[in-house]
């Protein structure tokens, strides 16, 4: 009902993928000049201060004869001066998106903000040739000749306290800034390194790159392409960095850092050098052992040497996120880095290098050409990096992997709506906005939510899979090779040759590949996931049919609610019969619901012969289990995942427990204890024991059977049998022959059995007795793990193991029994609780004198106090968690403090804590931590929108407004988290909490009555009211409004009833908002006075409007009305109310009348537009209101 | 056994005790006897308790020169002749002595009264004594105990059950952990989860440091420890690298980032051929700068 508006004018700067012209063309269109080279110089960099001084010089090659004025992306600089070829040149730099709506307008609802801020975000889009700086040419320049000369833009800027873009990192101790370990490093979410130096900031602009760093002599300035040389200045206190590029580059990607590193050769390649903190180098020694074997990997597959002559890893503190890919360079978390004695990181840091690596050559080297294609390289980059874990983590790993994505990426559109990967814009000639369920618009990075783009990655390389399904890997890898070695021959041409545009992917340049190298029609493939959003939901059920020996297999789909689409092709069921393993390929089609399958075997069940299975193995099965008329062991629909979907499948228990014992592929296995969950039968249990005990198997899917177990055993409860679950397999693999009550010394030899050790208590603490407790066996066994828990004979750390017996520890906790709502008390301590608690308090404590990696034990002991506050057995008090989110501490301990509370915030109601919250948003010096507090607030928010809480009121309103108006404009992922936490809280229309438009007195002449608005309290300007009532001189009963008005989204509107004042104001009345800020302007407006032609007469003091009109009433001028301006807000509003009629309509007739509706809500979005391009004409992107913090000339 | 016996008789007198009293009460009779004779008719207290002192000084040591004149002649038991020879020795005439017996005025002093000699303490036998060989007679003296000369095996019984030294082991290292964390909560900043009792759970108080990420990331030296007795070899590897001679060439700063920088140490050679422009000597400025 709400769609995010789009200005369509805006929309000329995505070029339609499918155009058959050629892309450079293409893009010239809209863009009037080129950059060929651009240097970079930076001769000052004061960590005190934090502050940088330079300048940049672009070489620009103009594309349009009389080219006189020269758009750059600059953020947060100071601009100096401008020269262009030695002369000075006037400047405007102008940032749309420093204050998104003006400080004047009152609205408070997200539709407007989000439209609003797109508009501002594509008012400075380089794609679109457009800036923040706007240089004026010279005329000298441009009046002298039809020739194009190149054009020299020297420009000189500063940057103070930089907020984004570059992030210092000056710890507060004794000592010279490389003694204290001071760094800076560049970073941002997408396309942000117009924050540090003025550019054209797009990955579509490639040039050339000369960067000179002056740095501190104790210093390292890394950067992007080749050291030069490295020369002392004449002081010989400093010196300079001097690197080139040749390679053509996006702005984009181009990256900084500083600071007094450690300097590691790689030993395997000695192009490649790692960075990282002092004292940190035998860390970066053992994580980077690796790193080799990665670059061969990629080098093998993609049949191409990497595309820079070096490479560098540098490892920062408080980074904006774990990994981030610049040309030729990457920056990463410092903390990835480990020792050789950690288990758990290792894979997580080997994960991160591959993914920057493979960034390298989709992302960095080959760019793309615009947003819209952003998806071919997320897609690539990310399908190799999975070709990689296949590689060194194995099959099992790599499908489990695709299964998590997937499951993780449908769960995200079944709850969100669609993940558009290709998204058109102004294509279409009725879609203005591809994703109207979505609360942002997906048209520029910028405005993007991060957990939509985390979906969205993943959906690329999910996509990606599915290409390979179909053209197969070789192909697969031919085509990337074909991009890179195109890529590779263009780079090295002058720009002259045109040939540059070729290091840019394109959508369409990427299908005609493949469709030139497989000779293939992936064209229905990508329509349905690229070009379209959201996923399929099918739901399973068969019956066999004993006399035809057929299987009836029924397939429906969900393709009306959220986030789902129709699926219609084939797709691949596998049916395990008593005589193997038989795929059968299906289509999907419009009408037809079943299938009927043949079945290959007769159910036969004496004759006692081994069952092949789809590998080839061939096993002894007892069948005693199954049905004896049907010969179907288990049946898997889409078993390879190769549409992205959700399938709820029905099959009966037996057949789960056959699938997970016997069927061999990890998906297969993690399905069947999912759906083992429903059937707590003895069967299910031993099916799961037995998946337990196998060393074959993959330890995650070990792992999930602990967790099944004890869900299944919790419901097995009353029957149950035995010691509680998982405790004598647990006794059986880990502790002593003799002593079964004490655990072995660790060893962690056998990595699965460590994980497997690690997860059993944790799974084992769910286990719940009659009272709902955690049985006393099961705590008293967890304490023992811990009390005998000897690490000295490990030359692993075994911080992760002590870590998750906390978390075993926290999951026994259950609520306390409370009496009356007393004080928690040391005296009243439940037994149990006070031994988890004191082991709690020890290990933290411990954490102080012996710190363990990543503080992995402090973390736990956290979670867990907040869990025994939360269950009532220690008094809640935020105050010790607040202490550890103070910043000095480990990241990790404080997002876990953090977490804790956030949570508080929202049991407890606490607006203290939030705004204590939001202050730490505001004013935290790690980015990290402010995008997490956003995040944990959407996730666990103090109040939502469906719910009243005290914690709701206008200055928490205003206060968030503030923040994604203006407080956040330095960051962009900060921007949309607080976007999204607006839309959690208050939804997209305007808040509930906020006073009602302040109408001060509602005449109805034809009643004869007036009605003074019970909701205006006297301070709100009812004197206002009162006098104009009294000027008017008519003595008017009053009429009542009713706090249903209140509630925004109400959309039922019972036009018959005297009381509901919408409907009335909807059909009756004309609304008229007046923008005012009565907090900047103490003068109250006069009340104005409007008489229309059905003889009703309204009077209006600093009114705001619902949502509904809030749209419709943008539009108007401030004063004065005219009165045919009266006239189009009637048309409006009406329109509203009509709008708000057939909804409500709707409700009743919904499935018989969907094609009406459609139509209508075509009629609703023209209308909508037309009141947009009214809207547009006031908004900031309209480039009418010019902030020049430094205005030359 | 030494532990019992001192504990005991700070509590109560014991045995031998009573009988050291017994004849201290004796010689300070004696003592105030003489004085009597001597025609005092008073004395403090302090005094007579130095003359008795020094009274039972010189009999000491009158008995210890004669054990010794005794011993010297290898005999176990001193004679009349030890005594006198002391007693000259120590310039007493030992002629006056059966005179000044003798004389009037002495007065007749009460026998001391019947203690217990104290019980001598056995020696502790640690081990089988050995018998004399043929060749000692056999009223020599017997052996000594072998732990005086030989050596003494003090291991008890080793604890073989190893749920007892799993359970010892870890209740000892509890032990240990809970005495420190209370002694540094007790010492330090605490904070409570508890507002009625802030001593109940005390939680030692975080402090916030400046470079976290130090603490956080590198083994703790425990850890360490543990590394290296567990993989000595690894170390042994590491060392050898770290001995590689330093590229003369290079200026300091960088020959030991290069000698830190480079694992594997087969590759000795080829690390001094090493280009890298990270590892290149800074230049040194242009005496004149391009503009």
């Amino acid at each position: 009902m709400h769609e995010v508006k789009m200005n369509r004018k805006k929309d000329k700067g995505f070029e339609s993928p499918r155009a058959v012209i050629p892309q450079c063309v293409n893009l010239l269109c809209h863009v009037y000049s080129h950059t060929t080279h651009q240097v970079v110089c930076i001769n000052n960099i004061n960590f005190q201060r934090k502050s940088v001084i330079g300048f940049v010089e672009l070489t620009i090659f103009p594309t349009v004869v009389n080219l006189n004025r020269i758009k750059l992306n600059s953020k947060q600089c100071r601009i100096y001066r401008v020269r262009v070829n030695d002369l000075e040149a006037p400047f405007i730099y102008n940032d749309p998106t420093l204050e998104v709506c003006h400080h004047e307008s009152k609205q408070r609802n997200l539709n407007y903000f989000s439209s609003a801020y797109t508009a501002a975000v594509s008012a400075v889009d380089p794609d679109a040739g457009h800036g923040e700086l706007v240089i004026k040419v010279p005329s000298e320049l441009w009046k002298q000749g039809d020739e194009m000369n190149v054009l020299k833009v020297y420009i000189e800027f500063s940057l103070d306290q930089p907020k984004g873009g570059l992030h210092f990192v000056v710890p507060d101790v004794e000592g010279s800034m490389a003694e204290r370990g001071a760094h800076v490093f560049s970073f941002g979410y997408q396309n942000s390194t117009r924050f540090w130096f003025p550019c054209v900031d797009s990955y579509s602009e490639l040039c050339t790159w000369k960067l000179e760093f002056t740095v501190d002599a104790s210093m390292v300035a890394v950067s992007c392409g080749d050291l030069v040389e490295t020369v002392y200045t004449h002081d010989m206190r400093k010196k300079t960095f001097h690197y080139v590029l040749p390679i053509p580059t996006a702005a984009s990607n181009i990256s900084l850092s500083v600071g007094p590193f450690e300097i590691l050769v790689d030993p395997y390649m000695h192009e490649v050098t790692h960075f990282c903190l002092p004292q940190l180098l035998p860390l970066l020694k053992h994580s980077m052992s690796y790193l080799h074997e990665i670059f061969e990997f990629y080098e093998e597959i993609l049949t191409c040497r990497y595309p820079y002559s070096c490479f560098k890893t540098v490892f920062v503190d408080e980074a904006y996120v774990q990994v981030s890919s610049y040309a030729s360079m990457s920056i990463f978390s410092t903390n990835l880095l480990h020792s050789a004695m950690i288990i758990d990181q290792t894979p997580l840091t080997r994960q991160c290098l591959a993914q920057a690596l493979a960034q390298q050559f989709f992302g960095c080297f080959i760019s793309r050409m615009s947003w819209a294609d952003e998806w071919v390289l997320k897609g690539i980059s990310g399908y190799i990096y999975g070709l990689y874990l296949k590689k060194t983590f194995g099959v099992n790993q790599y499908r489990h992997w695709i299964k998590e994505e997937l499951d993780k990426m449908v769960e995200y559109e079944l709850k969100m709506g669609g993940v558009l990967l290709h998204p058109t814009f102004g294509g279409g000639k009725d879609k203005d906005n591809p994703t109207p369920h979505l609360h942002f618009s997906i048209k520029h990075p910028h405005t993007l939510s991060w957990k939509y783009y985390k979906m969205f990655q993943c959906k690329a390389h999910l996509v990606m899979r599915l290409i390979e399904n179909r053209i197969s890997m070789e192909f697969m890898l031919q085509v990337f090779n074909k991009l890179l070695s195109l890529a590779s021959t263009a780079s090295s041409q002058k720009y002259q040759s045109h040939m540059w545009s070729q290091m840019l992917v394109s959508t369409h340049s990427f299908l005609k590949s493949i469709s030139n190298v497989s000779g293939k029609d992936i064209g229905p493939l990508i329509k349905q996931w690229v070009d379209q959003s959201a996923v399929v939901k099918f739901f399973g059920s068969f019956a066999f049919n004993r006399k035809r020996n057929v299987l009836e297999l029924e397939i429906r789909q969900d393709y009306t609610s959220s986030g789902t689409q129709k699926y219609v092709g084939p797709i691949k069921v596998t049916v395990q019969e008593l005589d193997g393993s038989f795929n059968h390929t299906l289509q999907i089609e419009e009408n037809s619901l079943k299938h009927d399958i043949p079945c290959h075997s007769k159910s036969r069940r004496n004759k006692k012969k081994k069952i092949p299975l789809m590998n080839g193995e061939e096993v002894d099965m007892d069948l005693s289990a199954m049905d004896a008329d049907s010969p179907l062991l288990w049946i898997r629909i889409d078993p390879d995942m190769s549409i992205l979907r959700k399938v709820e499948f029905e099959q009966a228990d037996f057949m789960w427990q056959y699938q997970l014992r016997y069927e061999r592929d990890v998906v297969a296995q993690e399905e069947s204890i999912l759906a083992l969950e429903k059937f707590p039968t003895p069967a299910s249990r031993l099916a799961l024991t037995d998946i337990l005990e196998q060393d074959q198997c993959f330890y995650k899917v070990r792992q999930g059977a602990c967790f099944c177990l004890a869900k299944i055993a919790n419901s097995m409860m009353s029957t149950w049998t035995g010691p509680p679950a998982m405790k004598s397999l647990f006794t059986r693999m880990f502790c002593c022959k003799s002593c079964p009550n004490i655990v072995k010394t660790n060893t962690f030899i056998s990595f699965q059995s460590y994980f497997l050790q690690k997860t059993m208590p944790v799974a084992m603490a769910q286990l719940r007795d009659i009272q709902n407790l955690c049985p006393k066996d099961v705590l008293n066994f967890i304490l023992d793990l811990i009390k005998y828990n000897d690490n000295r004979k490990n030359k692993f750390s075994d911080n992760y193991y002590r870590a998750e017996l906390i978390d075993a520890l926290t999951n026994s906790l259950t609520p306390a029994i409370s009496i009356s709502n007393e004080v928690r008390t040391v005296d009243n301590l439940n037994g149990d609780v006070r031994l988890i608690l004191e082991e709690i308090t020890r290990s933290l404590n411990m954490e102080k004198l012996l710190p363990s990696y990543r503080n992995t034990i402090t973390v736990s002991c956290l979670r867990a106090i907040r869990m025994l506050q939360k269950n009532g057995h220690i008094p809640s008090d935020p105050s010790l968690f607040k202490s550890y989110a103070e910043y000095g501490h480990f990241v990790d301990v404080r997002v876990a403090a953090l977490e804790a509370v956030v949570d508080y915030t929202r049991v407890d109601r606490s607006s203290v804590e939030l705004q204590w919250l939001l202050n730490m948003v505001q004013n935290d010096p790690a980015h990290y931590i402010r995008h997490k507090i956003l995040s944990m607030l959407g996730k666990n928010p103090p109040f939502t929108k469906a719910a009243e809480s005290p914690l709701c009121n206008e200055a928490l309103v205003d206060q968030l407004w503030k923040l994604m108006n203006s407080g956040t404009s330095h960051d962009w992922r900060l921007r949309c988290d607080a976007v999204n936490l607006y839309y959690t809280l208050f939804g997209l229309t305007r808040p509930s909490c906020l006073p009602l438009p302040e109408l001060g007195l509602v005449l109805n002449l034809k009643e004869k009555k007036a009605v003074l608005n019970p909701t205006i309290k006297p301070e709100q300007g009812l004197d206002t009211t009162e006098m104009t009532g009294n000027t008017m001189g008519v003595h008017i009963p009053v009429m009542g409004f009713t706090s249903s008005f209140n509630t925004v989204e109400e959309d039922e509107i019972d036009m018959e009833s005297p009381h509901d004042s919408q409907a009335f104001i909807h059909h009756h009345l004309n609304i008229l908002e007046r923008p005012s800020t009565p907090g900047q302007h103490p003068v109250k407006h006069p009340a104005r006075i409007i008489l229309l032609s059905d003889n009703l007469v309204l009077f209006f003091s600093r009114t705001r409007c619902t949502s509904t009109v809030d749209q419709a009433v943008l539009s108007l001028p401030v004063t004065p009305l005219p009165s045919s301006f009266g006239k189009e807000s009637t048309s409006s509003s009406k329109h509203s109310g009509d709008h708000h009629h057939h909804h409500h309509h709707h409700e009743h007739k919904k499935k018989k009348k969907k094609k009406h509706k459609h139509k209508h809500k075509h009629k609703h979005e023209s209308k909508d537009k037309e009141r947009d391009s009214h809207a547009f004409s006031n908004s900031p992107a309209s480039g009418r209101s010019v902030r020049s913090p430094s205005m030359s000339d | 056994m030494r532990e019992s016996r001192s504990g005991c008789g700070k509590a109560t007198s014991s045995p031998a005790e009573n009988y050291q009293l017994a004849r201290r009460r004796t010689l300070q009779v004696v003592v105030s006897s003489l004085l009597t004779e001597c025609g005092f008719e008073s004395a403090e207290k302090a005094t007579v308790e130095s003359l008795t002192e020094m009274i039972q000084s010189y009999i000491s040591e009158v008995g210890r020169c004669a054990k010794a004149y005794c011993e010297h002649t290898a005999r176990i038991t001193p004679t009349l002749s030890d005594a006198v020879v002391t007693l000259n020795e120590m310039g007493f005439n030992v002629d006056t002595l059966p005179g000044y017996a003798k004389r009037s005025q002495r007065m007749v002093i009460t026998a001391p009264p019947v203690t217990n000699a104290p019980v001598i303490p056995k020696a502790l036998i640690a081990g089988q004594k050995r018998t004399h060989p043929s060749h000692i007679p056999s009223h020599f003296p017997e052996f000594p105990d072998p732990h005086t000369y030989i050596k003494t095996p003090t291991f008890r019984e080793p604890v073989s059950d190893y749920q007892v030294v799993r359970e010892k082991a870890a209740s000892q290292r509890r032990d240990v952990e809970r005495a420190l964390t209370r002694f540094m909560a007790k010492t330090g900043e605490t904070q409570s989860l508890f507002k009625d009792d802030v001593t109940a759970f005390p939680l030692i108080a975080e402090r916030p440091s400046s470079i976290p990420y130090l603490s956080a990331l590198l083994p703790s030296e425990l850890e360490l420890q543990t590394l290296e007795e567990t993989d000595s070899s690894e170390q042994d590897d590491q060392t050898d690298s770290e001995n590689t001679p330093d590229d003369p060439g290079a200026d300091k700063e960088n020959s030991v980032l290069l000698a830190g920088g480079v694992v594997p140490s087969v590759k000795v050679s080829e690390e001094n051929m090493i280009d890298n422009p990270y590892l290149r000597p800074v230049k040194k400025p242009k005496v004149r700068r391009k503009k």
